[in-house]
């Protein structure tokens, strides 16, 4: 533990940029892109930025790697997952910003903006565009569908083996219109409902108070929220959510706006970076 | 001074203006061709059970007179993910072309392949699951092969 606090200090004593590019860099090489036409050239090139300092600062190395981001979304289009997408966008603000000599203050421009946008756009499809999101039935069928949920829904949800295999088998029915006869609808455990319906609410309440934050345009009020809202969205979202390389990438973002001199929430983005590791490393299954 | 802070201010918007731009796109595609909201960059993702994944499909070869299901090898789930993610004509036919190349237990080589993308929607009471068709296609493989 001693260790760990002593890495964090030193990692907080790092000049703002060079921690961000830093941790962009170790994101690249913990989280490798999907595609092999591009994952070795990107490993090679974070690789090389991590262990030759001087090259981080190459405005070449970031628009090489802006350029092979894009160029796997180009190559798996449409199905890339949308923090592919953050992380080119995000490759592309480190080049710009890395080109100016007024680089740091640009560079939180541009992470602010890019977190309170990833946040409207999600608040926005679960607000009005998805259907099936605010009734309940898009975490209902969640926790029982997707198998990366199944050790909470077993924890938190009240469900046995048994029960969660028959609620697979009733939502697994295939049709190919509707069911005459479906089967009977397994009971569904209160705690069960309860965990669909705050999963519900709080992932969209979460996401859209982050989105107001990061886009009020003025210092006072809800701006003053910026880190504390980012810091307890990825503390608890991605102890849930199987998407660790999502959850660094905010991680850095956030400390790409966070005031130099406010060391204490430098620590706090590194502890969660830190954290999301150690979700990612234990969780079950 | 004042240049400099201007140009300044759209540089810094200049990543987020992309990602509005793709994100409007997808708006755009998932309402007019079946892109599921959990893909293209609109940041859709955990908010409806149309997820890629969760979508199936279905693929005929066609003789005249016969019609018979041919389910898609391993070997082309890749296209058939795009598929199923984006139901467009382009991806659509793109599969159909490698699946008539595909060899065929039956005698006689098919006139043409249909692919049918579904998607499952549940009932937000019962949670009865029931499929609706997305996209439908059906390629003429006359003077394609």
């Amino acid at each position: 533990m001693k260790a760990l606090n002593s890495t964090l200090q030193q990692w907080i004593r790092i000049e703002g940029m060079d921690l961000v590019l830093r941790l962009t860099l170790l994101l690249l090489l913990l989280q490798p892109l999907g595609n092999w036409r591009v994952r070795g050239i990107v490993l090679a090139i974070a690789a090389a930025g991590l262990l030759v300092p001087a090259l981080q600062r190459q405005p070449a190395l970031w628009l090489s790697l802006t350029f092979l981001t894009a160029w796997r979304l180009f190559l798996e289009w449409p199905v890339s997952d949308n923090h592919s997408y953050l992380l080119c966008y995000w490759c592309l603000a480190i080049f710009i910003a890395l080109r100016r000599e007024d680089g740091t203050s640009l560079l939180a421009v541009s992470s602010r903006v890019l977190i309170g946008l990833v946040f409207a756009f999600a608040t926005l499809w679960k607000l009005a565009l998805s259907p099936d999101y605010l009734d309940g039935t898009f975490f209902r069928v969640t926790l029982i569908l997707d198998d990366r949920f199944e050790f909470w829904t077993l924890l938190l949800g009240g469900m046995t083996p048994d029960l969660l295999e028959s609620h697979r088998a009733y939502l697994s029915q295939h049709v190919d219109g509707v069911l005459f006869q479906p089967l009977e609808h397994p009971a569904e455990p209160a705690s069960f409902t309860r965990l669909a319906r705050a999963a519900t609410l709080w992932t969209v309440a979460i996401e859209g108070v982050v989105a107001i934050a990061f886009l009020w345009p003025w210092e006072k009020g809800p701006a003053q929220l910026r880190n504390a809202l980012l810091l307890i969205f990825c503390a608890t979202t991605f102890a849930f959510a199987p998407v660790a390389g999502f959850g660094w990438l905010l991680v850095i973002l956030g400390i790409a706006q966070c005031a130099a001199e406010n060391h204490r929430t430098r620590w706090l983005y590194l502890c969660v970076f830190a954290l999301i590791l150690l979700y990612r490393e234990l969780a079950p299954g | 001074m004042t240049a400099t802070r201007a140009s300044t201010h759209w540089l810094a918007y200049l990543p987020s203006t992309l990602l509005v731009a793709v994100a409007l796109s997808q708006l755009v595609l998932a309402h007019s061709a079946a892109l599921s909201p959990w893909a293209g960059g609109g940041f859709g993702m955990f908010s409806s059970t149309d997820a890629g994944a969760r979508r199936h499909l279905h693929v005929f070869a066609i003789r005249p007179g016969l019609e018979i299901e041919v389910p898609p090898p391993r070997a082309l789930e890749k296209l058939a993910r795009r598929a199923r993610v984006l139901p467009s004509d382009v991806n659509l036919r793109a599969l159909a072309l490698e699946i008539s190349a595909l060899p065929s237990p039956d005698p006689g080589a098919p006139t043409s392949v249909r692919i049918e993308v579904w998607r499952t929607r549940f009932d937000p009471e019962t949670l009865i699951p029931s499929s609706h068709m997305l996209r439908s296609l059906e390629v003429s493989l006359e003077g394609a092969q």
